[in-house]
């Protein structure tokens, strides 16, 4: 009996150190239960014959802050959920190596280039409404803030969410110098500021607010999960910004082989045709996408450099948090 | 030196103390002068029941139960939709919200220890008054005033002191940067920009203040020697107007504190509450919190009988040496007033990156330790005059007798320390069940405490598990506060 034991244990002993762990730390709407993160493990668990754990906080920036406050003794092997506007920030904490990977055959509706973050899907923000509610929709920033006082939003943090900081961009971009002076019309009307998309997400399905920051892709969703077309997203004059979603290798990562397959997989069709029906976004390899995206608006795409975002980043920050303290 | 901003955070922390602290006296003594006028009412002896459990009510309970009456879908908004169709908004979060709280907190921390308070004034100087035809207000202002005013500054400088180092309440109920306290800003400019230099520097302001408050506060207050008589009822009725305004209050206030609990109650109720049960998460946390809760709660115990026969050791010689020594425990016990819970937290996180020490578990032993801290007033309080008064009677006795130290405390101390130990265990047992503060530094999946994953469920706006949460833990807290005192007391009153 004792030696069958100790065989089953040893066995699982082996079973386990024969199939390495790969860490993945990202934002909660990935590893949902209809988001991308369980299609994800499995499909790469049976390819790769190890095992993908998902560690999720409820925002991309934020989980950058738990990898950096838990210091050299994070788990972490890959950060995914960061995007283009936020690679600048992540850099300059010097935790990310180089990917080394060839990235020249992703088609991007812009170009994008980077030696340590590879794109994995991309998308663009958009103010989303239930269209039996809310008739006089804004089409237009400027519309968005003369609406009337009931008139409520929800938005998410630029200092923990991706989407609040591209918001913030988008504002930037429009408005220049006046900036703050937008912010400042706007601020009655935001109703809250949360830390990630999900929850904002989540109180404007309980019907909370008239708007929420979200994506242009949103409507799909519930058109192919809950079959209602009346979620719609606001086609804004001037353009839309636009985010491309990036994983990045950790350089304290013990499984950099491991890790550097991830993102290389992560390129490849199978995931490509993960991403659209999940995380609900555009992949950066051409596949068919469901019927739902068929119906969505399509924006022009508005995107700042990165030097710039780099050097203005604490400034925005700050120029909205006087804005909207007012 | 420092930049504008965290100028403003601290200006700001000053003022809602100062606020919040006038505005807990204010209520908590008209309440207690009302309770001890309307012995009789009702609703006074339901109150004394429920203020007594007020102490040890987890801060992040009551910011849940406040948000479900004052905030934009409560109870209150739900009413004025229903009745006049129009909605009083998202008025909670700010300035407001923070008052609300603070004086729901405090004030009934205020009332509990007024009413003591009260009660110790001699029903001598009430017959002189009433033989001088003393109204209510004369009578206040010559005999009432007088009496109650050291514990009145007391209780200042104390609430005072927690309310400049509020987070929990701050943290749920400010709602945006400019309504940040120091320990708020703290948290924030290291767990959302992980800003080291900025944090630095906030922690050290806050430090430095806190600090000077504290020693402040020491040399105003002096020795708490609030040793409870029996207390005689006033024989005579109240007049018509002031018994009319006295029971109203307490009828209101009772109301006040007790919506919050019931809104909690009702929610969680009104859905499946054991589906939480469930969650591998809430396990854990509440595992993880009564294990905590434990080991703090018997370690404060021992840290404080520890400081209270040193207290005693340093009283009974009359040196100078001895006289600094046993002001400098009584600051020990009160360390945590003025290095408060996130500015210790920064502490530990330095501590763990300098020597890459393993997060969880120092996160563990930083929560620990704080809650050990956090208890320590009180208990120090509690069981100091105790072993003093056993001391002053058996001293000689057992020096005489030649016993040993450990037979001493086991024979002599013990049995007459027993229901202090029992209360102090409790008290401590309980804050740290409902502690929100250094926990916010450490917390994640790994270390996860019960209000932490509250927290954690409130942030995504799972109101409904976030109810059955919090009403498992005002029910672990209630039961622990009162039902294990008694049965300790119960032990005690069969081992005489």
């Amino acid at each position: 009996m004792k030696k069958i034991i100790s065989l089953i244990l040893f066995s699982t002993l082996l079973f386990s150190s024969e199939k390495p762990l790969l860490t993945v730390y990202t934002y909660d709407s990935f590893t949902a239960e209809w988001g991308a993160g369980p299609k994800v493990k499995e499909a790469f668990e049976k390819a790769y014959h190890c095992r993908v754990k998902f560690v999720s906080t409820s925002s991309a920036i934020g989980t950058l802050r738990k990898i950096q406050i838990e210091g050299r003794r994070s788990k972490a092997d890959i950060l995914l959920g960061l995007d283009s506007a936020t690679i600048p920030l992540a850099k300059t904490t010097g935790l990310f190596a180089r990917h080394e990977l060839d990235t020249s055959g992703l088609q991007l509706p812009v170009a994008f280039e980077d030696d340590t973050f590879i794109p994995y899907d991309y998308n663009f923000f958009a103010f989303v409404y239930d269209s039996r509610k809310l008739s006089n929709v804004p089409h237009s920033l400027e519309a968005l803030a003369a609406m009337p006082e009931e008139f409520k939003i929800i938005i998410e943090d630029p200092r923990t969410s991706t989407i609040g900081f591209g918001l913030l961009l988008w504002v930037k971009l429009h408005y220049g110098d006046q900036a703050a002076d937008f912010w400042h019309r706007l601020s009655p009307h935001i109703l809250t500021v949360t830390k990630g998309w999900s929850e904002a997400y989540s109180l404007f399905l309980k019907g909370e607010a008239d708007m929420v920051l979200s994506y242009t892709t949103s409507p799909a969703y519930h058109e192919t999960q809950e079959h209602t077309t009346y979620i719609k997203a606001a086609h804004f004059s001037g353009g839309h910004y636009g985010q491309i979603e990036v994983a990045a290798i950790l350089k304290r990562s013990k499984h950099k082989v491991l890790a550097r397959k991830f993102l290389q997989w992560m390129q490849g069709r199978e995931f490509a045709s993960i991403i659209p029906l999940t995380n609900w976004s555009y992949p950066v390899v051409p596949v068919t996408l469901p019927k739902a995206y068929e119906h969505l608006i399509h924006p022009k795409m508005l995107m700042m450099q990165q030097e710039k975002i780099q050097e203005g980043r604490k400034r925005y920050i700050q120029e909205w948090l006087r804005a909207i303290k007012r | 030196m420092f930049e504008a901003d965290i100028l403003q955070t601290f200006y700001f922390t000053l003022f809602q103390a100062a606020l919040s602290t006038f505005l807990s006296l204010l209520l908590g003594i008209v309440i207690a002068w009302s309770l001890v006028h309307q012995r009789n009412f009702w609703a006074s002896r339901v109150s004394r029941v429920v203020l007594s459990v007020s102490i040890v009510l987890p801060v992040i309970i009551v910011a849940f139960g406040l948000i479900g009456i004052y905030g934009r879908n409560g109870w209150l908004n739900q009413a004025a939709e229903y009745l006049f169709g129009f909605s009083f908004g998202a008025f909670l979060y700010g300035l407001f919200g923070i008052l609300l709280a603070h004086v729901y907190l405090n004030a009934s921390y205020a009332a509990v220890t007024l009413t003591g308070a009260f009660e110790m004034i001699p029903l001598e100087q009430y017959k002189l008054s009433k033989s001088l035809g003393f109204g209510p207000w004369k009578r206040f202002w010559y005999v009432e005033y007088p009496a109650v005013k050291s514990t009145l500054y007391r209780s200042a400088s104390t609430i005072f002191l927690l309310c400049f180092t509020s987070f929990g309440v701050v943290l749920l109920l400010g709602g945006q940067p400019r309504y940040n306290t120091l320990q708020v800003a703290i948290y924030e400019a290291l767990r959302i920009d992980f800003d080291i230099p900025k944090t630095l520097h906030l922690a050290l302001l806050q430090l430095t203040v806190s600090s000077l408050l504290v020693v402040a506060a020491s040399l105003v207050t002096g020795k708490t020697g609030n040793l409870k008589q029996a207390s005689v009822p006033i024989p005579w009725r109240e007049s018509g107007g002031s018994a009319f305004f006295q029971k109203n209050m307490i009828f209101l206030f009772l109301i006040f504190f007790l919506l919050p609990l019931i809104e909690i109650a009702y929610e969680a109720l009104g859905h499946d509450l054991f589906s939480v049960m469930n969650e591998p998460l809430f396990q854990k946390a509440l595992l993880t919190s009564l294990l905590i809760a434990t080991i703090s709660s018997i370690l404060s115990i021992a840290v404080s009988l520890g400081i209270a026969s040193l207290q005693l050791k340093f009283l009974n010689r009359q040196t100078r040496v001895a006289k600094v020594l046993y002001s400098a425990t009584a600051v020990l016990s009160n360390i945590y007033l003025a290095v408060p819970s996130l500015v210790m937290g920064f502490g530990f996180f330095l501590y763990i990156q300098a020597y890459d020490l393993d997060m969880d578990r120092w996160g563990f032993i930083a929560v620990v330790l704080s809650n050990i801290l956090l208890s320590l007033p009180f208990a120090t309080s509690s069981i100091s005059p105790k072993m003093e008064q056993v001391s002053n009677r058996y001293r000689k006795l057992t020096a005489s007798l030649g016993m040993g130290a450990a037979k001493r405390f086991f024979i002599v101390y013990l049995p007459y320390l027993l229901p202090s130990i029992g209360f102090v265990w409790a008290l401590s047992f309980c804050f740290s069940l409902g502690d929100l503060g250094i926990i916010a530094l450490f917390g994640s999946d790994e270390l996860v405490t019960l209000p932490w994953y509250l927290y954690e469920l409130m942030g995504s706006y799972r109101t409904h598990q976030a109810a059955s949460v919090a009403l498992i833990l005002l029910v672990l807290v209630i039961a622990i506060f009162i039902v294990i005192p008694k049965m300790v007391g119960k032990l005690h009153a069969e081992n005489r």
